[in-house]
C-alpha cells in the first residue's frame, strides 16, 4: 500500500519532470525565467517543509546554504573550470558538511534555540564573505566564463526540483516517514522506542542543506555575479518560509501551491520590494493565526475529511 | 527462576536526588528471564522514577544498571530501547497523529531499517492480534480511548521485542472488566525470555501476574518477596491505605480531641477569610453536573458537590480517578466543558485562574509546584494579593508561627527545602491569600509519617479555627480523620460518599483502592 | 602594533558600548524568561527607537535624552496593541506560532521604515556626540560615556523592579511556572504584556542611544538582535546584573576584534560568540539565577 503511493508519487514526478523538460521548445523567455524561479523556489521550499513541516526544526537558515552553494560553485566554475554536474555534487556534500558541522550547536538545545542558532549562521556567514577578500569581500565575485544558456539553466533547476521532490515523496511515503513523524510528536517516546533522534534531525538537516545548497548554486550561476549580502541576504528565508506557510506547512503539496502564490504576488509587485515584503509578512501573520494549514490546509478542510488510513 | 544463573537486569544502589528531595534511596534489584516482578508502593512512593531510570528517561544520581553484565546506566533513552528494554508510560504517549499500525512501525523500522514489508507486516498483525488491536489497526491513536492506547502502549513496546519488559502502572484509570482483560494480556506475553517489571497501584494485577513483588516506601525498598507474602504483611497494608500502622474501623478518635487547640487564634485569622454575615447564604462551593478533561479524553463525568463554609470535606480516590482534574476545574486551570461551577453564588465556570483565586479560592497544588527562583518568602508573598505591605507582612508573621521552619529558611531558594519543608511552603503560600476555601491536593504524597503527622496537625488546627477546606488525598485514614464528610472519586463520578465513620466501614472503600481479593 | 592609548581607549570604548548593548539585551531577557518567546522583532523596536528619536529632535527641537522616559513610554504603549492583538491569541500554540508572528512584524515594520524614511543612513546629531573625553592618553566620546551612565542607571532600575517589588515578584513567578502562579491569583497575561512592554522600551532607549551615538538604518536592526542574543547566553537567562556584565564582555571583545582583525570584524565575534557558547556552555540559556 505505501510503496503503491511512492510509486504513484513517482509517476506523476516523472510525467511532470518530462513535460517540463521541454518547455524551453515553445516557452518564452520570460515565461522560462519564472518557471527557472519556480523551480528554485521550490527546491527550496521542499526542504524547509521537510525540516519544519515534517521533523519539526523550524529554520531561519535557508540564507546560509544558498549563500554557500553560490560562493562554492563560483569557485568550483572559476578555479577548476567544472562542469555543471560535478558543480552541484560538490555543493550537495558541501551543503551536508556545514549542517554536520553546526549541528552540534545548534541541537543542543531543543525549540526555539535551534531557529535563532540558524538565524545566527546566516548573518555570521554573511559578514565573513563581507571581510575575507579572499571571497570577493563586499563587492563579490564575477563569473569568469559565459554562464550556460538559460534553457540549460532551466534544465539544471529542473532536476535539482526532481530531486528535491523525489527526496520528499521517499521522506513522506516509504517507512522513513513514520521515523520522522515519531520524532517530531514526541522525541521521548520516539527515543523510548528505539529511535535515535540526534541522528533523525542531523540526516533531514543535512539533506535540506544539501538541496538548498543545490538550488543555491544553479541560481547564481544564473545571475553570473554574487556578494555577500545578495546570496547571503535574509531574502531567501522569508522566501522559504512564506512559501511554506501560505501554501501550507507539513502538507505534501503545500510547498507547490505557495511557491506558485509567491512567484505570482512578486510578479504583481516587482516593481515595489518593500511592499512585497511588507504584504508578505501580513499574509504570514494572518495565515499563522486563523489557518496554520495554509492554502493546501484551507482546501482539505472545505472538501475532504482527512481520512489517512493505512493497512497494518 | 533459575537463582544460579547470572540476572538479566541487575540493579545496584540507585538514588535519584531532586534538589533537597531524595526521590529513589539506594534500591537494588535483580531480575531474572521469564519472571514477572511488581513493584508496589503509595503515589509518590518513587515507582515511576524507578521505571524511568531504568528506561532511561531518568539520569540516576548514583549507582548501577546492568543488562546482561553490560553496564548501561549512562546510555541515552534510545541505546536502552536497542539493548533490549521496552517501556510503557503511565499516561499513554502514542504518537497521536499516527495509526495504531503505524505507532508499531515506529519501533519496527526504528529496530531493523531494512526488514521486509512482509515480515514486518505480518509480525505487526501478530502484535495486534495479541494486545487486541487488530481491528483498530488503521485508526488513528488520538481516536482511541483509554483502555486501547494503554494496550497500544504494550504493543509498541512489545514491537522492539524486549528482553525487560516495564510496564508503568497499565491498570491506571481502567474499569474492572478492563482490568481483567489486561491481566488477561500480560500473562499472554509473558515468555521464558523476558524479565517483566510490573509498577502497579492495581493490586488486583500484581496479585494476578506477579509471582515475586518488591515494595516501594520513601524511595526505599520496604520489603520483596513472593507476592502472596507481600500483600498479607500488615506493613503493606498500612503503607497503602495509612499510616496508622493496623488499620482501625472507625477513624481514630473523635474530632475535637484529634485537633490540637489553635495556639493563637488571632495570628491564625489573618490567614482565614472571615465568615459571610447574610443569613441564608448559599454554598461556598457548589458544583453541578460538572465534566471536564483534556482534549477527548473525558475524566470527569457529572460531579455535584457542595461545600458550605466552615466544613471540611475529603475526595478520596485511586489513581486516575479524576481527584486532582477536579481540583483543577474548580480552580479554573481548565474549563468545565459541561455543568455549573459556583463560588459564594456567582457563577466561576470558565472564568480565569486568577479570577478564582480572587474569589477566595486557594489551591494548595500536588507536587507542591514550589517556585524555584524564588526566595521561600517570595514564594509566600506572591500570593498575598491587593493587600497593604502590613497586612502581607502580618499574614507572613502567621504563617511563620504555624510553620516556623519556613522563617528560618525565609532567604534560602524555595527548592533547597527538603520535601516536607516544601509541603509546608505550599500550604502556607496557600494561606498567603488569606482564603476562603482551601484545597489541598495531595500534601502527604510521598512523605515521611512523621511529616504527615505534622502537616495534618496544621490542616486540623486550619480547621479548628473555622477555615473551609477540600482534602484530595490517597491516605485515607487521614483524611477521613479530619473531614465532615467523604466523597470516594470512581472514574469520573462519586462511587461513593457520606460520613467518614460510615465510609470507612464500607467494604466498597478497600476495593476501590486495592480491589477485590477474587 | 598600535600604542598603549589606542589600545586602552579602545577597550574602555568597548566596556561602554557594552554596557548600552546589555541594555538591549535584557529587554530580550525578560520576554525570553517571561513569555519564553525569542522576539525577533527586538532589533526592528531598537530602530525605532532611534527613528523617534530623530523625529522628536526634528519636530520638537527638544534633545531626545531629556526626553527618554517620555519616548520609553511611546515605544512601550505600542507594545501593547502588539502583545494583546498579535501574541496572546496565540499562547496556546507553544512558540513557533508567536516567533513566526514576531518575525513577520519585523519585516513589515523594516520594510515600513524604507518606505517612510528611505533606506538611508541617519544619526540623531547632536553637537556633544562628537566630543572626546580625554583622560591622559585615554580618549572615548563623550556620547559613549552618557550612554553608558543612562544605560547602567537604567539596568540597576530594572534588577530593583524585578527583585524587590510585588510586579518583580509576579514577573519571576510567572517565568518559573505561569500555571501554578494563576492559580495563587498573579494573572499571568497581565505581566507578559507589561513585560513585553518593558523589553520593548529597553530596545526603544537603547535605539535612542544607539542613534546618538552611531548611524543607524532600517536594516541595522539584525546585527543588535543577534549581539543581544550573545548577551543573553553569555550572561545567563533571567540574570540581569549577569546581562550587564555579558554586554560589557561582549562589547569588549568587539573592541579587541575590530582592533586585531579590522572594524568589519566586530559584529563576526558576537554571532561567533554565540555559536561557541550554544556548543560549550548551552545551560546558559536556561540557567536561571534568582533576579
Amino acid at each position: 500500500m505505501r510503496l503503491h503511493r511512492l510509486s504513484g508519487d513517482m509517476g506523476i514526478l516523472a510525467g511532470a519532470f518530462v513535460l517540463l523538460w521541454f518547455a524551453p521548445s515553445f516557452a518564452s523567455d520570460y515565461a522560462l525565467q519564472i518557471s527557472f524561479r519556480v523551480m528554485i523556489y521550490l527546491t527550496l521550499a521542499e526542504s524547509w517543509n521537510l525540516l519544519t513541516g515534517s521533523v519539526g526544526l523550524v529554520s531561519l537558515g535557508t540564507a546560509s546554504f544558498v549563500g554557500l552553494g553560490s560562493y562554492v560553485a563560483f569557485g568550483l566554475a572559476n578555479h577548476f573550470g567544472a562542469p555543471i554536474p560535478v558543480i552541484l555534487v560538490v555543493c550537495a556534500l558541501a551543503g551536508a558538511v556545514l549542517a554536520a558541522l553546526v549541528s552540534p550547536a545548534l541541537f543542543r538545545l531543543r525549540g526555539v534555540y535551534f531557529t535563532v542558532g540558524t538565524l545566527a549562521l546566516a548573518a555570521l556567514l554573511q559578514l565573513l564573505m563581507v571581510n575575507l577578500p579572499t571571497f570577493g569581500g563586499a563587492s563579490g565575485i564575477f563569473l569568469k566564463h559565459d554562464p550556460p544558456p538559460l534553457a540549460s539553466l532551466y534544465h539544471d533547476a529542473l532536476s535539482v526540483a526532481l530531486v528535491a521532490s523525489l527526496a520528499m515523496a521517499i521522506c513522506a511515503r516509504t517507512r522513513i516517514s513514520v521515523i520522522i513523524r515519531a520524532v517530531r510528536d514526541d522525541e521521548d517516546a520516539a527515543a523510548q522506542m528505539g529511535v535515535r533522534p540526534y541522528r533523525v534531525k542531523l540526516a533531514a538537516f543535512a539533506l535540506a542543506s544539501a538541496l538548498i545548497a543545490m538550488a543555491g548554486a544553479v541560481q547564481a550561476i544564473n545571475l553570473g555575479a554574487i556578494e555577500p549580502y545578495g546570496a547571503f541576504g535574509l531574502q531567501w528565508t522569508i522566501d522559504a518560509l512564506s512559501m511554506v506557510i501560505i501554501g501550507g506547512i507539513g502538507w505534501r503539496l503545500g510547498p507547490l501551491a505557495g511557491v506558485l502564490f509567491v512567484v505570482m504576488l512578486g510578479e504583481m509587485l516587482a516593481n515595489y520590494p518593500e511592499a512585497h515584503i511588507a504584504i508578505t509578512g501580513v499574509i504570514l501573520i494572518v495565515l499563522i493565526r486563523f489557518a496554520p494549514g495554509g492554502i493546501v490546509g484551507m482546501f482539505a478542510r472545505l472538501f475532504t475529511r482527512s481520512t489517512r488510513l493505512s493497512s497494518p | 527462576m533459575n537463582a544460579a544463573a547470572a540476572p538479566l537486569l541487575e540493579v545496584t544502589g540507585l538514588v535519584k536526588r531532586y534538589g533537597g528531595v531524595v526521590a529513589i534511596d539506594h534500591v537494588d534489584l535483580q531480575l531474572w528471564a521469564g519472571t514477572i516482578t511488581g513493584v508496589i508502593g503509595p503515589n509518590g512512593a518513587g515507582k515511576s522514577t524507578l521505571i524511568g531510570m531504568i528506561g532511561g528517561a531518568v539520569t540516576p544520581s548514583a549507582g548501577h544498571i546492568r543488562l546482561g553484565g553490560r553496564d548501561i546506566s549512562r546510555l541515552p533513552a534510545s541505546e536502552r530501547a536497542r539493548a533490549g528494554i521496552g517501556r510503557t508510560y503511565q499516561i499513554p504517549r502514542p504518537f497521536l497523529d499516527m495509526t495504531v499500525a503505524e505507532n508499531l512501525e515506529v519501533a519496527q523500522y526504528s529496530m531493523a531499517p531494512l526488514i521486509g514489508a512482509g515480515p514486518a507486516r505480518s509480525a505487526r498483525i501478530e502484535l495486534l492480534q495479541l494486545t487486541g488491536l487488530l481491528d483498530v489497526a488503521g485508526v488513528p491513536a488520538r481516536a482511541l480511548p483509554l483502555l486501547k492506547r494503554k494496550r497500544l502502549e504494550v504493543a509498541r513496546a512489545l514491537a522492539l521485542k524486549p528482553r525487560v519488559l516495564l510496564l508503568d502502572e497499565v491498570g491506571a484509570g481502567l474499569i474492572d472488566s478492563e482490568i481483567t482483560e489486561l491481566i488477561t494480556l500480560i500473562q499472554a506475553v509473558a515468555d521464558a525470555s523476558v524479565a517483566i517489571i510490573i509498577v502497579e497501584h492495581v493490586l488486583r494485577v500484581v496479585r494476578a501476574c506477579c509471582a515475586r513483588s518488591m515494595v516501594l516506601n520513601f524511595g526505599k525498598k520496604l520489603i520483596e518477596g513472593p507476592t502472596a507474602e507481600i500483600l498479607a504483611h500488615d506493613e503493606v497494608a498500612s503503607v497503602y491505605l495509612g499510616t496508622g500502622g493496623a488499620r482501625q474501623s472507625a477513624p481514630a478518635a473523635p474530632k475535637d480531641e484529634a485537633a490540637p487547640p489553635p495556639r493563637d487564634p488571632g495570628s491564625l485569622s489573618q490567614l482565614i477569610a472571615p465568615r459571610s454575615s447574610a443569613a441564608s447564604r448559599p454554598p461556598l462551593l457548589e458544583l453541578q453536573g460538572i465534566c471536564a478533561g483534556y482534549g477527548q479524553a473525558r475524566v470527569l463525568k457529572g460531579i455535584d458537590l457542595q461545600v458550605h463554609e466552615g466544613e471540611a470535606i475529603a475526595i478520596l480516590g485511586a489513581n486516575g480517578a479524576g481527584k486532582t482534574t477536579l481540583a483543577r476545574t474548580i480552580t479554573g486551570a481548565i474549563n468545565p466543558t459541561a455543568g455549573t461551577l459556583r463560588i459564594a453564588g456567582n457563577d466561576a465556570a470558565g472564568r480565569p485562574a486568577h479570577d478564582i483565586a480572587g474569589l477566595g479560592i486557594a489551591h494548595c497544588m500536588e507536587g507542591r509546584r514550589i517556585f524555584p527562583t524564588l526566595s521561600v518568602r517570595d514564594n509566600l508573598l506572591v500570593a498575598a494579593r491587593r493587600v497593604d505591605r502590613a497586612t502581607a507582612q502580618q499574614r507572613l508573621a502567621a504563617v511563620y508561627e504555624l510553620f516556623p521552619i519556613l522563617a528560618e529558611r525565609a532567604a534560602q531558594g524555595g527548592t533547597s527545602l527538603s520535601g516536607g519543608q516544601q509541603q509546608m511552603l505550599a500550604i502556607g503560600r496557600a494561606l498567603m491569600a488569606r482564603p476562603r476555601l482551601v484545597i489541598f491536593d495531595e500534601v502527604s504524597l510521598g512523605l515521611a509519617p512523621i511529616i504527615m503527622d505534622r502537616l495534618y496537625e496544621a490542616l486540623a488546627t486550619l480547621k479548628a479555627a473555622g477555615m473551609t477546606l477540600v482534602i484530595i488525598e490517597q491516605d485515607v485514614d487521614r483524611a477521613l480523620a479530619l473531614a465532615d464528610k467523604v466523597y470516594v472519586l470512581e472514574h469520573g463520578i462519586f462511587g461513593l460518599a457520606g460520613d467518614p465513620r460510615d465510609i470507612a466501614d464500607d467494604p466498597r472503600l478497600r476495593h476501590i483502592y486495592i480491589g477485590t481479593a477474587d | 602594533m598600535p600604542d598603549f592609548g589606542t589600545v586602552a581607549s579602545a577597550i574602555l570604548s568597548g566596556l561602554l558600548l557594552g554596557g548600552m548593548m546589555g541594555l538591549i539585551a535584557l529587554g530580550l531577557s525578560i520576554v525570553l524568561g517571561v513569555m519564553r518567546l525569542v522576539n525577533l522583532a527586538h532589533g526592528v523596536f531598537l530602530v525605532m527607537g532611534a527613528y523617534a528619536g530623530l523625529y522628536f529632535l526634528k519636530l520638537t527641537g527638544f534633545d531626545p535624552l531629556l526626553a527618554l522616559p517620555l519616548l520609553a513610554l511611546g515605544i512601550a504603549a505600542l507594545a501593547l496593541p502588539l502583545y494583546r492583538y498579535l501574541l496572546a491569541p496565540l499562547a496556546q500554540r507553544g512558540p513557533e506560532a508567536q516567533l513566526m508572528t514576531m518575525f513577520a512584524v519585523a519585516i513589515i515594520l523594516q520594510n515600513l521604515f524604507v518606505f517612510v524614511f528611505s533606506a538611508d543612513t541617519r544619526s540623531i546629531e547632536r553637537s556633544y556626540a562628537t566630543l572626546p573625553l580625554s583622560l591622559g592618553a585615554i580618549t572615548v566620546p563623550l556620547i559613549y560615556v552618557i550612554g553608558f551612565a543612562i544605560a547602567v542607571a537604567l539596568i540597576l532600575a530594572i534588577h530593583g523592579l524585578i527583585a524587590h517589588t510585588g510586579f518583580g515578584r509576579d514577573l519571576r513567578a510567572s517565568a518559573a511556572d505561569p500555571a501554578a502562579a494563576a492559580t495563587l491569583g498573579v494573572n499571568v497575561q497581565r505581566v507578559q504584556m507589561l513585560t513585553f512592554a518593558l523589553g520593548t522600551a529597553c530596545a526603544g532607549v537603547g535605539g535612542v542611544l544607539i542613534g546618538v551615538a552611531f548611524q543607524f538604518s532600517p536594516s541595522s536592526g539584525g546585527a543588535y538582535l543577534l549581539n543581544s542574543l550573545a548577551i543573553v547566553v553569555l550572561g545567563g537567562l533571567g540574570n540581569v546584573p549577569g546581562t550587564l556584565a555579558g554586554g560589557m564582555i561582549l562589547g569588549l571583545l568587539q573592541s579587541l576584534g575590530g582592533l586585531t582583525l579590522g572594524d568589519g570584524y566586530r559584529d563576526i565575534v558576537g554571532m561567533a560568540l554565540f555559536l561557541l557558547v550554544l556548543v560549550f556552555r548551552p545551560e546558559g540559556f536556561l540557567a536561571a539565577r534568582r533576579a
